[in-house]
Protein backbone atom coordinates (compact mmCIF):
# COMPACT_ATOMS: atom_id res chain seq x y z
CA UNK A 1 0.00 0.00 0.00
CA UNK A 2 2.76 2.36 0.99
CA UNK A 3 4.48 1.62 -2.28
CA UNK A 4 1.43 2.65 -4.30
CA UNK A 5 0.96 5.84 -2.29
CA UNK A 6 4.59 6.80 -2.61
CA UNK A 7 4.55 6.01 -6.31
CA UNK A 8 1.43 8.09 -6.95
CA UNK A 9 2.95 10.97 -5.05
CA UNK A 10 6.24 10.75 -6.91
CA UNK A 11 4.46 10.65 -10.28
CA UNK A 12 2.63 13.85 -9.32
CA UNK A 13 6.00 15.33 -8.43
CA UNK A 14 7.47 14.34 -11.81
CA UNK A 15 4.59 15.96 -13.66
CA UNK A 16 4.89 19.11 -11.58
CA UNK A 17 8.61 19.41 -12.27
CA UNK A 18 8.00 18.84 -15.96
CA UNK A 19 5.30 21.51 -15.94
CA UNK A 20 7.53 24.03 -14.22
CA UNK A 21 10.45 23.55 -16.59
CA UNK A 22 8.50 23.47 -19.84
CA UNK A 23 11.63 23.54 -21.96
CA UNK A 24 12.31 19.84 -21.37
CA UNK A 25 9.04 18.52 -22.74
CA UNK A 26 8.90 21.28 -25.35
CA UNK A 27 12.40 20.32 -26.47
CA UNK A 28 11.47 16.66 -26.89
CA UNK A 29 8.29 17.41 -28.83
CA UNK A 30 10.20 19.74 -31.13
CA UNK A 31 12.88 17.07 -31.49
CA UNK A 32 10.21 14.67 -32.81
CA UNK A 33 8.84 17.29 -35.21
CA UNK A 34 12.29 18.12 -36.60
CA UNK A 35 13.29 14.47 -37.01
CA UNK A 36 10.05 13.60 -38.77
CA UNK A 37 10.58 16.50 -41.11
CA UNK A 38 14.19 15.60 -41.83
CA UNK A 39 13.12 12.04 -42.67
CA UNK A 40 10.28 13.30 -44.82
CA UNK A 41 12.43 15.74 -46.81
CA UNK A 42 15.08 13.07 -47.27
CA UNK A 43 12.65 10.45 -48.61
CA UNK A 44 9.70 12.55 -49.94
CA UNK A 45 7.65 9.42 -50.68
CA UNK A 46 7.81 6.66 -48.14
CA UNK A 47 7.06 3.07 -49.03
CA UNK A 48 5.17 1.29 -46.22
CA UNK A 49 8.26 -0.81 -45.52
CA UNK A 50 10.40 2.31 -45.06
CA UNK A 51 7.60 4.07 -43.17
CA UNK A 52 7.52 1.23 -40.66
CA UNK A 53 11.28 1.24 -40.09
CA UNK A 54 11.61 5.03 -39.96
CA UNK A 55 8.73 5.40 -37.54
CA UNK A 56 10.35 3.10 -35.00
CA UNK A 57 13.81 4.61 -35.52
CA UNK A 58 12.38 8.08 -34.83
CA UNK A 59 10.54 6.82 -31.74
CA UNK A 60 13.68 5.00 -30.55
CA UNK A 61 15.92 8.05 -30.78
CA UNK A 62 13.34 10.42 -29.38
CA UNK A 63 12.76 8.02 -26.46
CA UNK A 64 16.46 7.80 -25.62
CA UNK A 65 16.66 11.58 -25.62
CA UNK A 66 13.51 12.00 -23.60
CA UNK A 67 14.48 9.53 -20.91
CA UNK A 68 18.22 10.26 -20.71
CA UNK A 69 17.52 13.17 -18.39
CA UNK A 70 15.45 11.11 -15.92
CA UNK A 71 18.11 10.93 -13.25
CA UNK A 72 20.28 13.90 -14.12
CA UNK A 73 17.78 16.73 -14.13
CA UNK A 74 17.67 16.84 -10.35
CA UNK A 75 20.88 17.32 -8.41
CA UNK A 76 22.33 14.58 -6.26
CA UNK A 77 21.55 16.18 -2.92
CA UNK A 78 17.87 16.33 -3.78
CA UNK A 79 18.04 12.68 -4.88
CA UNK A 80 19.53 11.83 -1.51
CA UNK A 81 16.57 13.60 0.05
CA UNK A 82 14.14 11.44 -1.94
CA UNK A 83 16.08 8.40 -0.82
CA UNK A 84 15.41 9.20 2.80
CA UNK A 85 11.70 9.68 2.08
CA UNK A 86 10.69 6.94 -0.34
CA UNK A 87 11.65 3.36 -1.06
CA UNK A 88 13.89 2.86 -4.11
CA UNK A 89 11.23 0.74 -5.80
CA UNK A 90 8.69 3.55 -5.52
CA UNK A 91 11.21 5.90 -7.13
CA UNK A 92 12.01 3.65 -10.13
CA UNK A 93 8.35 2.61 -10.48
CA UNK A 94 7.15 6.21 -10.57
CA UNK A 95 9.79 7.13 -13.14
CA UNK A 96 8.92 4.13 -15.33
CA UNK A 97 5.20 4.95 -15.25
CA UNK A 98 5.83 8.63 -15.90
CA UNK A 99 8.22 7.85 -18.77
CA UNK A 100 5.77 5.36 -20.28
CA UNK A 101 3.19 8.15 -20.39
CA UNK A 102 5.73 10.51 -21.90
CA UNK A 103 6.70 7.97 -24.57
CA UNK A 104 3.04 7.28 -25.40
CA UNK A 105 2.56 11.01 -25.95
CA UNK A 106 5.74 11.15 -27.98
CA UNK A 107 4.83 8.14 -30.15
CA UNK A 108 1.31 9.52 -30.69
CA UNK A 109 2.82 12.82 -31.81
CA UNK A 110 5.33 11.10 -34.11
CA UNK A 111 2.54 9.01 -35.58
CA UNK A 112 0.30 12.04 -36.09
CA UNK A 113 2.93 14.19 -37.76
CA UNK A 114 4.37 11.31 -39.74
CA UNK A 115 0.92 10.35 -41.07
CA UNK A 116 0.22 13.97 -41.92
CA UNK A 117 3.30 14.44 -44.08
CA UNK A 118 4.03 10.92 -45.30
CA UNK A 119 0.60 9.27 -45.29
CA UNK A 120 -0.81 6.63 -43.00
CA UNK A 121 -0.25 3.07 -44.24
CA UNK A 122 -1.57 1.39 -41.07
CA UNK A 123 -4.24 -1.18 -41.95
CA UNK A 124 -4.97 -2.60 -38.51
CA UNK A 125 -5.01 0.24 -36.01
CA UNK A 126 -5.62 -2.07 -33.05
CA UNK A 127 -2.48 -4.13 -33.67
CA UNK A 128 -0.45 -0.99 -34.31
CA UNK A 129 -1.52 0.74 -31.11
CA UNK A 130 -0.96 -2.38 -29.04
CA UNK A 131 2.57 -2.39 -30.50
CA UNK A 132 3.00 1.30 -29.66
CA UNK A 133 1.77 0.72 -26.09
CA UNK A 134 3.93 -2.35 -25.42
CA UNK A 135 6.88 -0.68 -27.14
CA UNK A 136 6.57 2.46 -25.03
CA UNK A 137 6.52 0.28 -21.93
CA UNK A 138 9.58 -1.71 -22.98
CA UNK A 139 11.55 1.38 -24.01
CA UNK A 140 10.51 3.13 -20.82
CA UNK A 141 11.68 0.31 -18.54
CA UNK A 142 14.98 -0.23 -20.36
CA UNK A 143 15.90 3.40 -20.85
CA UNK A 144 14.86 4.48 -17.36
CA UNK A 145 17.03 1.80 -15.79
CA UNK A 146 19.98 2.51 -18.10
CA UNK A 147 19.67 6.24 -17.46
CA UNK A 148 19.97 5.45 -13.74
CA UNK A 149 23.22 3.63 -14.54
CA UNK A 150 24.50 6.29 -16.94
CA UNK A 151 23.72 9.07 -14.49
CA UNK A 152 26.26 7.58 -12.08
CA UNK A 153 29.04 8.01 -14.66
CA UNK A 154 30.51 11.19 -16.04
CA UNK A 155 29.90 11.02 -19.83
CA UNK A 156 26.30 9.93 -19.55
CA UNK A 157 25.02 10.90 -23.03
CA UNK A 158 27.32 8.50 -24.89
CA UNK A 159 26.92 5.81 -22.24
CA UNK A 160 23.15 6.04 -22.48
CA UNK A 161 23.26 5.08 -26.18
CA UNK A 162 25.94 2.40 -26.08
CA UNK A 163 24.51 0.73 -22.98
CA UNK A 164 20.89 0.69 -24.07
CA UNK A 165 20.86 0.10 -27.83
CA UNK A 166 22.15 -3.49 -27.82
CA UNK A 167 19.79 -4.34 -24.97
CA UNK A 168 16.75 -2.94 -26.73
CA UNK A 169 17.28 -5.00 -29.92
CA UNK A 170 14.91 -7.87 -28.96
CA UNK A 171 12.14 -5.32 -28.28
CA UNK A 172 12.77 -3.43 -31.54
CA UNK A 173 12.77 -6.62 -33.61
CA UNK A 174 9.47 -7.79 -32.15
CA UNK A 175 7.92 -4.34 -32.55
CA UNK A 176 8.97 -4.15 -36.19
CA UNK A 177 7.38 -7.53 -36.82
CA UNK A 178 4.09 -6.68 -35.12
CA UNK A 179 3.79 -3.34 -36.86
CA UNK A 180 4.79 -4.81 -40.23
CA UNK A 181 1.85 -7.09 -39.65
CA UNK A 182 -0.37 -4.13 -38.77
CA UNK A 183 0.69 -2.47 -42.04
CA UNK A 184 -0.09 -5.75 -43.85
CA UNK A 185 3.45 -5.95 -45.15
CA UNK A 186 3.29 -9.52 -44.04
CA UNK A 187 0.49 -11.82 -43.00
CA UNK A 188 1.11 -13.74 -39.84
CA UNK A 189 -1.73 -15.31 -37.94
CA UNK A 190 0.42 -15.78 -34.84
CA UNK A 191 0.94 -12.05 -34.28
CA UNK A 192 -0.70 -12.38 -30.85
CA UNK A 193 2.12 -14.69 -29.89
CA UNK A 194 4.61 -11.92 -30.70
CA UNK A 195 2.62 -9.54 -28.52
CA UNK A 196 2.80 -12.10 -25.73
CA UNK A 197 6.56 -12.30 -26.20
CA UNK A 198 6.72 -8.51 -25.91
CA UNK A 199 4.63 -8.59 -22.73
CA UNK A 200 6.94 -11.29 -21.37
CA UNK A 201 10.04 -9.21 -22.22
CA UNK A 202 8.49 -6.19 -20.48
CA UNK A 203 7.76 -8.25 -17.38
CA UNK A 204 11.24 -9.80 -17.25
CA UNK A 205 12.83 -6.35 -17.53
CA UNK A 206 10.49 -4.92 -14.91
CA UNK A 207 11.27 -7.74 -12.49
CA UNK A 208 15.04 -7.41 -12.98
CA UNK A 209 14.74 -3.63 -12.58
CA UNK A 210 12.95 -4.05 -9.25
CA UNK A 211 15.59 -6.45 -7.99
CA UNK A 212 18.59 -4.42 -9.16
CA UNK A 213 17.57 -0.81 -8.64
CA UNK A 214 18.08 -0.83 -4.83
CA UNK A 215 21.74 -1.81 -5.45
CA UNK A 216 22.15 0.97 -7.97
CA UNK A 217 20.46 3.62 -5.91
CA UNK A 218 22.42 3.45 -2.67
CA UNK A 219 25.44 5.75 -2.75
CA UNK B 1 51.26 -29.26 -10.43
CA UNK B 2 48.36 -31.02 -8.78
CA UNK B 3 46.11 -27.97 -8.98
CA UNK B 4 46.99 -27.44 -12.65
CA UNK B 5 45.66 -30.74 -13.96
CA UNK B 6 42.71 -29.05 -15.66
CA UNK B 7 44.99 -26.80 -17.69
CA UNK B 8 46.90 -29.82 -18.98
CA UNK B 9 43.59 -31.56 -19.63
CA UNK B 10 42.36 -28.54 -21.61
CA UNK B 11 45.48 -28.47 -23.77
CA UNK B 12 45.34 -32.23 -24.36
CA UNK B 13 41.67 -32.12 -25.29
CA UNK B 14 42.26 -29.29 -27.76
CA UNK B 15 45.24 -31.14 -29.20
CA UNK B 16 42.94 -34.13 -29.72
CA UNK B 17 40.29 -31.88 -31.28
CA UNK B 18 42.75 -30.32 -33.71
CA UNK B 19 44.37 -33.61 -34.71
CA UNK B 20 41.23 -35.74 -34.99
CA UNK B 21 39.03 -32.90 -36.22
CA UNK B 22 41.41 -32.01 -39.01
CA UNK B 23 42.77 -35.40 -40.05
CA UNK B 24 39.83 -37.80 -39.98
CA UNK B 25 38.57 -38.03 -43.58
CA UNK B 26 35.05 -37.34 -44.75
CA UNK B 27 32.86 -40.25 -45.74
CA UNK B 28 32.85 -40.98 -49.49
CA UNK B 29 30.15 -39.00 -51.24
CA UNK B 30 28.73 -38.23 -54.68
CA UNK B 31 29.28 -34.68 -55.89
CA UNK B 32 27.40 -34.95 -59.18
CA UNK B 33 25.55 -37.32 -61.47
CA UNK B 34 25.14 -36.35 -65.14
CA UNK B 35 22.70 -36.26 -66.85
CA UNK B 36 20.30 -35.47 -64.05
CA UNK B 37 17.10 -35.25 -66.13
CA UNK B 38 16.02 -38.70 -67.29
CA UNK B 39 13.28 -39.71 -69.71
CA UNK B 40 11.27 -42.87 -69.08
CA UNK B 41 11.81 -45.60 -71.65
CA UNK B 42 15.35 -44.55 -72.53
CA UNK B 43 18.72 -46.12 -71.88
CA UNK B 44 20.98 -43.67 -70.07
CA UNK B 45 24.64 -43.81 -69.29
CA UNK B 46 25.24 -41.69 -66.24
CA UNK B 47 28.61 -40.29 -65.22
CA UNK B 48 28.91 -40.24 -61.44
CA UNK B 49 31.61 -38.15 -59.75
CA UNK B 50 32.63 -39.10 -56.25
CA UNK B 51 34.45 -37.33 -53.45
CA UNK B 52 36.93 -39.24 -51.26
CA UNK B 53 35.98 -42.37 -53.17
CA UNK B 54 38.25 -45.22 -54.29
CA UNK B 55 36.25 -46.79 -57.08
CA UNK B 56 39.21 -48.79 -58.45
CA UNK B 57 39.75 -50.57 -55.15
CA UNK B 58 36.66 -52.71 -55.40
CA UNK B 59 34.93 -54.64 -58.15
CA UNK B 60 31.48 -55.27 -56.69
CA UNK B 61 29.92 -51.95 -57.74
CA UNK B 62 26.16 -51.60 -57.67
CA UNK B 63 23.97 -48.56 -58.35
CA UNK B 64 20.26 -47.76 -58.06
CA UNK B 65 17.92 -44.95 -58.96
CA UNK B 66 15.68 -44.78 -55.95
CA UNK B 67 12.22 -43.30 -56.57
CA UNK B 68 10.93 -43.94 -53.04
CA UNK B 69 11.35 -46.44 -50.24
CA UNK B 70 9.85 -49.35 -52.14
CA UNK B 71 10.68 -48.48 -55.76
CA UNK B 72 14.19 -48.62 -57.15
CA UNK B 73 15.89 -49.44 -60.42
CA UNK B 74 19.27 -51.19 -60.53
CA UNK B 75 21.97 -50.24 -63.03
CA UNK B 76 22.38 -52.71 -65.87
CA UNK B 77 26.11 -52.10 -66.27
CA UNK B 78 28.77 -50.18 -64.36
CA UNK B 79 32.18 -49.12 -65.65
CA UNK B 80 34.87 -47.65 -63.41
CA UNK B 81 36.77 -44.80 -65.10
CA UNK B 82 39.04 -43.87 -62.21
CA UNK B 83 38.91 -43.47 -58.43
CA UNK B 84 36.55 -40.49 -58.67
CA UNK B 85 34.47 -41.39 -61.72
CA UNK B 86 32.05 -44.12 -62.56
CA UNK B 87 29.76 -44.77 -65.51
CA UNK B 88 26.47 -46.46 -64.78
CA UNK B 89 23.92 -47.49 -67.42
CA UNK B 90 20.22 -47.61 -66.61
CA UNK B 91 17.46 -49.08 -68.75
CA UNK B 92 14.49 -46.97 -67.70
CA UNK B 93 11.07 -48.70 -68.00
CA UNK B 94 8.33 -47.06 -70.03
CA UNK B 95 6.42 -46.02 -66.93
CA UNK B 96 7.45 -44.50 -63.63
CA UNK B 97 6.04 -45.65 -60.28
CA UNK B 98 3.95 -42.50 -59.97
CA UNK B 99 0.78 -40.92 -61.31
CA UNK B 100 2.64 -37.67 -61.92
CA UNK B 101 4.61 -36.83 -65.04
CA UNK B 102 7.61 -35.69 -63.08
CA UNK B 103 9.35 -37.35 -60.20
CA UNK B 104 12.45 -36.57 -58.15
CA UNK B 105 14.66 -39.50 -57.29
CA UNK B 106 17.89 -40.25 -55.50
CA UNK B 107 20.97 -42.02 -56.69
CA UNK B 108 22.46 -44.75 -54.52
CA UNK B 109 25.76 -46.49 -55.16
CA UNK B 110 27.40 -49.21 -53.15
CA UNK B 111 30.68 -51.13 -53.13
CA UNK B 112 32.61 -53.08 -50.54
CA UNK B 113 35.43 -50.55 -50.09
CA UNK B 114 33.63 -47.18 -49.90
CA UNK B 115 30.35 -48.47 -48.52
CA UNK B 116 26.99 -47.12 -49.63
CA UNK B 117 26.62 -43.46 -50.64
CA UNK B 118 23.56 -41.56 -51.72
CA UNK B 119 22.88 -38.24 -53.41
CA UNK B 120 19.33 -37.40 -52.34
CA UNK B 121 16.72 -35.79 -54.56
CA UNK B 122 19.15 -34.89 -57.31
CA UNK B 123 17.60 -36.75 -60.25
CA UNK B 124 14.51 -35.69 -62.15
CA UNK B 125 12.51 -38.36 -63.94
CA UNK B 126 10.01 -37.57 -66.69
CA UNK B 127 7.36 -39.63 -68.44
CA UNK B 128 4.94 -38.71 -71.20
CA UNK B 129 1.99 -40.80 -70.04
CA UNK B 130 1.31 -42.33 -66.66
CA UNK B 131 0.48 -45.84 -65.58
CA UNK B 132 1.17 -46.25 -61.91
CA UNK B 133 0.43 -49.98 -61.71
CA UNK B 134 2.80 -50.96 -64.51
CA UNK B 135 5.42 -48.48 -63.38
CA UNK B 136 5.24 -49.80 -59.86
CA UNK B 137 5.75 -53.32 -61.07
CA UNK B 138 8.67 -52.46 -63.35
CA UNK B 139 10.46 -50.59 -60.58
CA UNK B 140 9.98 -53.28 -57.98
CA UNK B 141 11.89 -56.02 -59.75
CA UNK B 142 15.27 -54.83 -58.61
CA UNK B 143 15.11 -54.33 -54.88
CA UNK B 144 18.13 -53.07 -52.95
CA UNK B 145 19.95 -55.87 -51.19
CA UNK B 146 22.43 -55.80 -48.34
CA UNK B 147 24.48 -52.57 -48.36
CA UNK B 148 28.08 -52.21 -47.28
CA UNK B 149 29.27 -49.68 -44.79
CA UNK B 150 32.64 -47.94 -44.76
CA UNK B 151 34.94 -49.21 -42.05
CA UNK B 152 37.02 -46.84 -39.95
CA UNK B 153 36.38 -43.37 -38.52
CA UNK B 154 34.97 -40.70 -40.80
CA UNK B 155 32.88 -37.52 -40.70
CA UNK B 156 29.61 -37.18 -42.62
CA UNK B 157 29.70 -35.96 -46.20
CA UNK B 158 27.22 -33.13 -46.85
CA UNK B 159 26.66 -31.20 -50.04
CA UNK B 160 27.55 -27.45 -49.76
CA UNK B 161 29.45 -28.03 -46.52
CA UNK B 162 32.01 -30.65 -47.65
CA UNK B 163 35.25 -30.28 -45.66
CA UNK B 164 34.04 -27.17 -43.83
CA UNK B 165 31.91 -29.43 -41.64
CA UNK B 166 35.01 -29.53 -39.42
CA UNK B 167 34.32 -25.91 -38.48
CA UNK B 168 31.65 -27.30 -36.14
CA UNK B 169 34.48 -27.99 -33.67
CA UNK B 170 35.55 -24.35 -33.80
CA UNK B 171 32.66 -22.01 -34.63
CA UNK B 172 29.92 -23.83 -32.74
CA UNK B 173 32.01 -24.96 -29.78
CA UNK B 174 33.60 -21.50 -29.38
CA UNK B 175 30.11 -20.04 -29.29
CA UNK B 176 29.04 -22.50 -26.61
CA UNK B 177 32.21 -21.87 -24.62
CA UNK B 178 31.52 -18.11 -24.86
CA UNK B 179 28.03 -18.62 -23.45
CA UNK B 180 29.45 -20.71 -20.58
CA UNK B 181 32.10 -18.06 -19.78
CA UNK B 182 29.57 -15.23 -19.86
CA UNK B 183 27.20 -17.15 -17.58
CA UNK B 184 30.11 -17.68 -15.16
CA UNK B 185 30.76 -13.94 -15.25
CA UNK B 186 27.06 -13.37 -14.52
CA UNK B 187 27.27 -15.68 -11.49
CA UNK B 188 30.24 -13.71 -10.13
CA UNK B 189 28.38 -10.43 -10.71
CA UNK B 190 25.42 -11.74 -8.73
CA UNK B 191 27.82 -12.92 -6.02
CA UNK B 192 29.45 -9.50 -5.92
CA UNK B 193 26.14 -7.80 -5.19
CA UNK B 194 25.57 -10.07 -2.20
CA UNK B 195 29.15 -10.16 -0.84
CA UNK B 196 30.62 -6.84 -2.12
CA UNK B 197 33.93 -8.65 -2.16
CA UNK B 198 36.16 -7.02 -4.84
CA UNK B 199 37.55 -10.46 -5.74
CA UNK B 200 34.17 -11.43 -7.19
CA UNK B 201 34.20 -8.29 -9.31
CA UNK B 202 37.67 -9.06 -10.70
CA UNK B 203 36.55 -12.58 -11.50
CA UNK B 204 33.41 -11.34 -13.27
CA UNK B 205 35.56 -8.92 -15.26
CA UNK B 206 38.09 -11.63 -16.21
CA UNK B 207 35.41 -14.05 -17.40
CA UNK B 208 33.81 -11.29 -19.45
CA UNK B 209 37.17 -10.57 -21.10
CA UNK B 210 37.77 -14.16 -22.11
CA UNK B 211 34.14 -14.50 -23.19
CA UNK B 212 34.65 -11.44 -25.39
CA UNK B 213 37.78 -13.00 -26.90
CA UNK B 214 35.90 -16.22 -27.67
CA UNK B 215 33.06 -14.19 -29.13
CA UNK B 216 35.46 -12.49 -31.55
CA UNK B 217 36.97 -15.85 -32.53
CA UNK B 218 33.51 -17.41 -32.91
CA UNK B 219 32.34 -14.56 -35.13
CA UNK B 220 35.47 -14.74 -37.29
CA UNK B 221 35.22 -18.50 -37.83
CA UNK B 222 31.50 -18.09 -38.50
CA UNK B 223 32.13 -15.36 -41.10
CA UNK B 224 34.71 -17.41 -42.97
CA UNK B 225 32.34 -20.37 -42.92
CA UNK B 226 29.41 -18.28 -44.13
CA UNK B 227 31.52 -16.88 -46.98
CA UNK B 228 32.49 -20.37 -48.05
CA UNK B 229 29.06 -21.99 -47.88
CA UNK B 230 26.57 -19.16 -48.50
CA UNK B 231 28.77 -16.71 -50.38
CA UNK B 232 28.46 -13.82 -47.92
CA UNK B 233 30.42 -12.88 -44.84
CA UNK B 234 27.42 -11.73 -42.90
CA UNK B 235 23.83 -12.76 -42.99
CA UNK B 236 20.96 -11.76 -40.81
CA UNK B 237 19.64 -15.31 -40.86
CA UNK B 238 22.56 -16.57 -38.84
CA UNK B 239 21.24 -16.45 -35.29
CA UNK B 240 24.44 -17.40 -33.49
CA UNK B 241 26.49 -14.78 -35.33
CA UNK B 242 24.02 -11.98 -34.73
CA UNK B 243 23.57 -12.91 -31.09
CA UNK B 244 27.33 -12.98 -30.68
CA UNK B 245 27.57 -9.56 -32.33
CA UNK B 246 24.98 -8.12 -29.93
CA UNK B 247 26.72 -9.80 -26.98
CA UNK B 248 30.01 -8.24 -28.14
CA UNK B 249 28.36 -4.79 -28.29
CA UNK B 250 26.96 -5.25 -24.79
CA UNK B 251 30.19 -6.45 -23.23
CA UNK B 252 32.30 -3.83 -24.97
CA UNK B 253 29.90 -1.27 -23.50
CA UNK B 254 30.44 -3.04 -20.16
CA UNK B 255 34.15 -2.22 -20.37
CA UNK B 256 33.46 1.38 -21.41
CA UNK B 257 31.13 1.66 -18.41
CA UNK B 258 33.82 0.26 -16.10
CA UNK B 259 36.43 2.67 -17.35
CA UNK B 260 34.21 5.67 -16.69
CA UNK B 261 34.40 5.22 -12.91
CA UNK B 262 37.30 6.20 -10.70
CA UNK B 263 35.87 4.82 -7.50
CA UNK B 264 36.47 1.05 -7.29
CA UNK B 265 33.48 0.14 -5.17
CA UNK B 266 31.12 2.14 -7.37
CA UNK B 267 32.62 0.71 -10.56
CA UNK B 268 32.27 -2.87 -9.32
CA UNK B 269 28.68 -2.40 -8.14
CA UNK B 270 27.38 -0.63 -11.25
CA UNK B 271 29.22 -2.96 -13.63
CA UNK B 272 27.65 -5.93 -11.83
CA UNK B 273 24.18 -4.39 -12.07
CA UNK B 274 24.64 -3.74 -15.80
CA UNK B 275 25.98 -7.24 -16.41
CA UNK B 276 22.88 -8.81 -14.83
CA UNK B 277 20.42 -6.47 -16.54
CA UNK B 278 22.02 -6.93 -19.98
CA UNK B 279 22.02 -10.70 -19.63
CA UNK B 280 18.34 -10.77 -18.66
CA UNK B 281 17.51 -8.52 -21.61
CA UNK B 282 19.41 -10.78 -24.02
CA UNK B 283 17.68 -14.06 -23.15
CA UNK B 284 14.49 -13.21 -25.11
CA UNK B 285 16.62 -12.86 -28.25
CA UNK B 286 17.00 -16.63 -28.41
CA UNK B 287 13.22 -16.85 -28.83
CA UNK B 288 12.71 -13.70 -30.86
CA UNK B 289 15.22 -14.00 -33.70
CA UNK B 290 14.34 -17.49 -34.97
CA UNK B 291 10.68 -16.44 -35.13
CA UNK B 292 11.39 -13.55 -37.47
CA UNK B 293 12.58 -15.37 -40.57
CA UNK B 294 13.10 -18.82 -41.91
CA UNK B 295 16.70 -19.26 -41.11
CA UNK B 296 19.49 -20.11 -43.52
CA UNK B 297 21.31 -21.60 -40.61
CA UNK B 298 22.07 -25.28 -40.62
CA UNK B 299 19.19 -27.08 -39.01
CA UNK B 300 16.34 -24.97 -40.33
CA UNK B 301 14.59 -24.37 -43.62
CA UNK B 302 15.96 -27.45 -45.37
CA UNK B 303 19.59 -26.46 -44.94
CA UNK B 304 22.26 -29.02 -44.40
CA UNK B 305 22.36 -29.47 -40.71
CA UNK B 306 24.53 -31.13 -38.16
CA UNK B 307 22.65 -30.25 -34.98
CA UNK B 308 20.42 -32.69 -33.16
CA UNK B 309 19.96 -35.94 -35.02
CA UNK B 310 22.34 -34.86 -37.76
CA UNK B 311 25.37 -34.56 -35.53
CA UNK B 312 26.49 -38.13 -35.99
CA UNK B 313 28.32 -40.19 -33.41
CA UNK B 314 31.78 -39.65 -34.87
CA UNK B 315 31.27 -35.89 -34.80
CA UNK B 316 29.97 -36.05 -31.23
CA UNK B 317 33.23 -37.74 -30.23
CA UNK B 318 35.05 -34.56 -31.25
CA UNK B 319 32.39 -31.88 -30.71
CA UNK B 320 31.68 -32.46 -27.01
CA UNK B 321 35.37 -32.63 -26.05
CA UNK B 322 35.88 -29.47 -28.13
CA UNK B 323 33.31 -27.57 -26.03
CA UNK B 324 34.96 -28.79 -22.80
CA UNK B 325 38.46 -28.06 -24.12
CA UNK B 326 37.64 -24.52 -25.22
CA UNK B 327 35.87 -23.85 -21.92
CA UNK B 328 38.89 -25.05 -19.90
CA UNK B 329 41.22 -22.86 -21.96
CA UNK B 330 38.79 -19.96 -21.45
CA UNK B 331 38.87 -20.51 -17.68
CA UNK B 332 42.67 -20.59 -17.83
CA UNK B 333 42.79 -17.29 -19.76
CA UNK B 334 40.33 -15.79 -17.27
CA UNK B 335 42.45 -16.89 -14.32
CA UNK B 336 45.53 -15.26 -15.89
CA UNK B 337 43.64 -12.00 -16.47
CA UNK B 338 42.34 -12.17 -12.91
CA UNK B 339 45.83 -12.64 -11.43
CA UNK B 340 47.29 -9.84 -13.56
CA UNK B 341 44.46 -7.59 -12.45
CA UNK B 342 45.03 -8.41 -8.79
CA UNK B 343 48.77 -7.71 -9.07
CA UNK B 344 48.01 -4.40 -10.80
CA UNK B 345 45.70 -3.46 -7.96
CA UNK B 346 48.34 -4.32 -5.35
CA UNK B 347 50.92 -2.30 -7.28
CA UNK B 348 48.71 0.80 -7.27
CA UNK B 349 47.94 0.39 -3.58
CA UNK B 350 51.62 0.58 -2.55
Amino acid sequence: MALIQETAFLIRKEIKIEWRQKYAIGGILLYVLSTVFVVYTAFKTLEPQVWNTMFWIIVLFASVNAIAKSFVQENSSRQLYYYTLASPNAIIFSKIIYNTGLLLLLSALSFGVFSLVAGNPVKSSLEFFVAVFLGSMGFSITFTFISAIAAKASNSATLMAILSFPIVIPIILTLLKISANALRLMQDSSVWKDMLILVAIDFILLAVTFILFPFLWRD
Amino acid sequence: MRSNWWKILGVLILLYVFIVGMLVPLKPGITSAQPSVLQAGEVVTMTISGYNTFFTKSTDHRAWIKADDTHALAASAIKVLNDQQLEASFRLPTYLPSDEKRLTASLLIDNSFDGATVIPGNLFLQQDSTNQAMGSQAWQTSSIGELHSKSGMSFPFRAILYETIRNTYFHVSLWLAMVILLITSLVFSIRYLSTTNPIDDYKAMSFTSSGLLFGVMGITTGMIWAKDTWGTYWTWEEVKMNMTAIALLIYMAYFVLRSSFEDMEKRARIAAVYNIFAFAALIPLIYVVPRLTDSLHPGSGGNPAFGGEDLDNTMRMVFYPAVIGWTLIGVWISSLIYRARKLEEQLYDD
